[in-house]
């Protein structure tokens, strides 16, 4: 239903966006019949409705229409872009869940000591400074001073797992820890409301060992929220991702669907949307049966 | 002892060895491109960024544009024409396409043919309507037969729409273009790199020089001045903004070459609209910018103002860049004549695609406060900008760089989205096109540029100058653009890096 809903909405917006495919491809100098002529072959001249169904009924059977820009299947264009965007988001989210879990975490435990405000005063300082622009603060760090990482491209994996993450590593700690701002936030305040429960009091009451209290007792039950705004950040990286992969120049799905908008390569745009709202709805499905791994008094009926 | 001696003599040729190789120039470039092509068949896009990889460099015309502007032979090593109706061309023998046949009379024939067939939905078909017959004599022998003369069609012949590519590979120009040029498309890694390897059996002996082009896509300047520095391309040509020239002058790695381009940067205004309608009014808004002003802002000093639309590259050019000049108390008479004493307010689209036009568009603005003329601006984005204001002339103001040379034309055309209209420069227009006699077009070119000051249809602000940055040591480069074509047959490194 949301996948249906989200199609049509793209489908209807990039056709009512002014600009027309056939005009950008001919350029400036073409002419009013060859025009109409690639209008027509793109099957643009039809009605919209007509346009709807036609790529809905292609959709469903997988077949997510040609790009025009490319002349290539889209299928196959998202498929050639996933193994840059999904280890780059992937890696990103390792990146945010490892700095911000802790932080965090540590945060909640000096609740109003200096180590809390000094978390705090970084966390805010991450959640204002965009991504395009710690991206380049580390392109010029690591890339141009010290030499380290390659300044932005994609060396593929062919040439072995290394190289393909090098060429990820920068972009992903660019991404990963401006997510992590909002998620030590957050997980910070998801322990604090767990640590007034009176089971930690129990807890310590038992004499167990803060450490324990805090690792066995508190994050566990305080997992919940965190696992809640982790599942709504992930969809955060892959939009994300789009601005980091043209700073980086990465050959992502992002930048794909950047070049399509512009270019106004319609059924590429339609198929990346559909293609990440499908994700974002497998992201969140994803979420739903963690919340069972981790609270086994949650059940769903089959 | 003679142990001792093999392995010393051993030792010693693997310095050499490693001498050696260390000594010689490599032979492999990284350039930085902006935008990725669209798609590499220039019988199909008239994108520039296609041009840009396959133009004289994969692909060649008849007769070339070379790195002065002028029209040499090329795939024909000479043409004959005695009437400027009938063009002969005869074909240099020995020309091998990239899958190791030779270019025959025929090849051209089919290219010529397909570009003319208006099934093929070439980008330019105005540039063979003129041709009427085609005519293989032999397999080294063509001729044009024109049904009217035509000024510009040996240049037709030399640009982009105008490639060979042998006919059996029609079907992949696309993704894989062949041609006759001193490199071959080896690879093409969707959203990151174009790869380019030297062609063994180029036609023109020495060349290329560089074994390996990679073309690599960074559409952000800031990333690909980083990249510079950082080692990661070799050279920059067209991703760099004026504001990182000082910058780059002063370090001592690199070289920077500013040279000409035929893209001229203009502020067109609407001719059908009030209060543009009124040529007073177009020649206060002319009077009231400072040309000199929006270079120095905009540009950081770099480019040249310009008074009409012909290009300095161009041969008829006459530097008429003063015969407007600023002056704001003139600009205020005029528009008081016309009957805009308080001024009047007015929209300026700008497409932010093209960081200059909103540069250059911030600084008019203010300009045209000073003599009573607000101007708001509004960014609108490349697609809606070429249907809006391109395609419907829906605008009072709008800034934009015309890239094409030789292109008076759309001035001569009353349904160009100016609507500027003056039959005298239609006929005159006209006229030029037809006439053969170099010394009488110049005068009529003389003429054209002289209207199109009267006239002033637009503001003619400056030629938008080519910013090349390259690592010390590679030689080579076109210094101006002439046409929109990145010529890398030439360019190698001079020195060890």
């Amino acid at each position: 239903m949301t996948l249906l809903f989200v199609s049509a909405l793209v489908f209807v917006v990039v056709r009512v966006l002014p600009g027309d495919p056939a005009e950008l491809i001919l350029g400036v100098e073409r002419n009013p019949e060859t025009l109409e002529r690639l209008r027509r072959s793109l099957g643009l001249d039809r009605p919209l409705a007509v346009q709807y169904v036609e790529w809905l009924v292609g959709a469903v059977r997988g077949d997510l229409g040609t790009s025009i820009q490319y002349d290539v299947p889209v299928g196959r264009l998202i498929v050639s872009r996933l193994p840059v965007t999904l280890p780059l988001t992937l890696l990103a989210a390792a990146f945010m869940i490892a700095a911000a879990v802790p932080l965090g975490v540590y945060a909640a435990t000096r609740y109003r000591r200096t180590a809390d405000y000094v978390a705090m005063v970084v966390s805010q300082l991450g959640i204002a400074v965009p991504s395009f622009w710690s991206g380049l603060l580390l392109i010029l760090l690591f890339s141009v001073q010290l030499g380290w990482f390659r300044s932005g491209g994609f060396e593929g994996w062919t040439s072995g797992v290394w190289p393909g993450v090098r060429s990820l590593l920068l972009p992903a700690l660019a991404l990963g820890l401006f997510q992590a701002a909002v998620l030590v936030r957050a997980t910070r305040s998801a322990v604090l409301d767990v640590m007034r429960e009176d089971f930690v009091r129990t807890a310590r009451a038992k004499g167990l060992s803060e450490r324990r209290v805090i690792a066995l007792h508190t994050l566990r039950n305080a997992l919940i929220p965190i696992i809640t705004v982790v599942g709504l950040q992930l969809g955060q990286l892959v939009a994300g991702s789009i601005v980091l992969e043209s700073v980086f120049a990465l050959p992502g799905l992002g930048r794909l669907a950047l070049g399509a908008i512009s270019a106004r390569d319609l059924p590429v745009v339609q198929g990346v949307t559909l293609f990440v709202a499908a994700s974002i709805v497998f992201i969140n499905f994803a979420v739903d049966l963690a919340y069972v791994l981790v609270d086994p008094r949650i059940g769903y009926e089959a | 002892m003679r142990r001792a001696i093999i392995l010393s003599a051993l030792i010693v040729c693997m310095f050499a060895l490693v001498a050696s190789t260390a000594a010689q120039a490599p032979r492999a470039l990284v350039v930085q491109t902006v935008t990725e092509p669209p798609g590499l068949d220039l019988t199909a896009t008239p994108a520039s960024a296609t041009a840009g990889v396959v133009l004289y460099n994969v692909q060649e015309c008849l007769v070339k544009v070379d790195a002065h502007g002028k029209i040499v032979p090329w795939l024909a090593e000479r043409w004959h024409t005695s009437d400027n109706r009938n063009y002969t061309f005869f074909l240099k023998k020995g020309v091998r396409f990239h899958n190791g046949r030779e270019l025959k009379a025929a090849d051209v024939k089919f290219v010529v043919d397909r570009a003319m067939n208006p099934e093929t939905k070439h980008p330019y078909p105005g540039y063979y309507s003129a041709i009427g017959d085609i005519i293989v004599k032999d397999d080294y022998t063509i001729t044009f037969s024109l049904k009217s003369p035509t000024a510009n069609f040996l240049l037709n012949m030399a640009r982009q729409g105008s490639v060979i590519y042998p006919r059996e590979a029609v079907d992949t120009l696309k993704s894989a273009p062949i041609g006759t040029g001193p490199f071959t498309v080896s690879d093409w890694v969707r959203g990151d790199r174009i790869v380019l390897k030297r062609f063994p059996d180029y036609h023109v002996k020495g060349l290329p020089k560089l074994d390996q082009v990679t073309y690599r896509f960074i559409p952000d300047p800031n990333a690909t001045l980083a990249a510079l520095k950082a080692g990661d391309i070799d050279a920059s040509m067209f991703g760099l903004g004026p504001e990182h020239v000082a910058d780059l002058k002063k370090d001592g790695r690199f070289e920077v070459v500013v040279g000409e381009t035929t893209n001229d940067v203009i502020m067109a205004m609407n001719n059908s609209r009030k209060p543009f309608t009124d040529v007073r009014v177009r020649r206060a808004i002319t009077h009231a910018i400072n040309k000199q002003d929006v270079v120095k802002l905009a540009m950081f000093g770099l480019g040249r103002v310009i008074g009409s639309n012909v290009d300095p590259l161009n041969p008829y050019f006459v530097d008429l860049a003063n015969a407007m000049p600023y002056d704001p108390a003139r600009a205020k008479k005029l528009l008081a004549e016309a009957g805009y004493r308080d001024g009047f307010e007015a929209v300026l689209k700008v497409a932010p695609q093209y960081y200059y036009t909103v540069r250059a568009g911030e600084v008019i603005v203010d300009q045209l406060a000073k003599v009573g003329v607000k101007v708001k601006i509004e960014q609108i984005e490349w697609g809606q900008w070429l249907s809006r204001v391109w395609k419907e002339a829906d605008y009072d103001l709008t800034i934009i760089g015309h890239a094409e040379a030789w292109d008076l034309a759309n001035y001569a055309n009353p349904k160009y989205y100016f609507r500027y209209d003056n039959p005298k420069f239609q006929e005159l227009f006209k006229k030029s096109e037809v006439t053969l006699d170099d010394k009488a077009r110049r005068e009529q070119y003389v003429q054209l540029q002289k209207m199109q000051v009267e006239d002033a249809p637009v503001v003619f602000l400056f030629i938008h100058p080519r910013l090349l940055a390259a690592k010390k040591g590679i030689t080579g480069f076109w210094k101006d653009i002439p046409i929109p074509s990145n010529d890398l047959s030439e360019v190698s490194w001079s020195t060890p890096r």
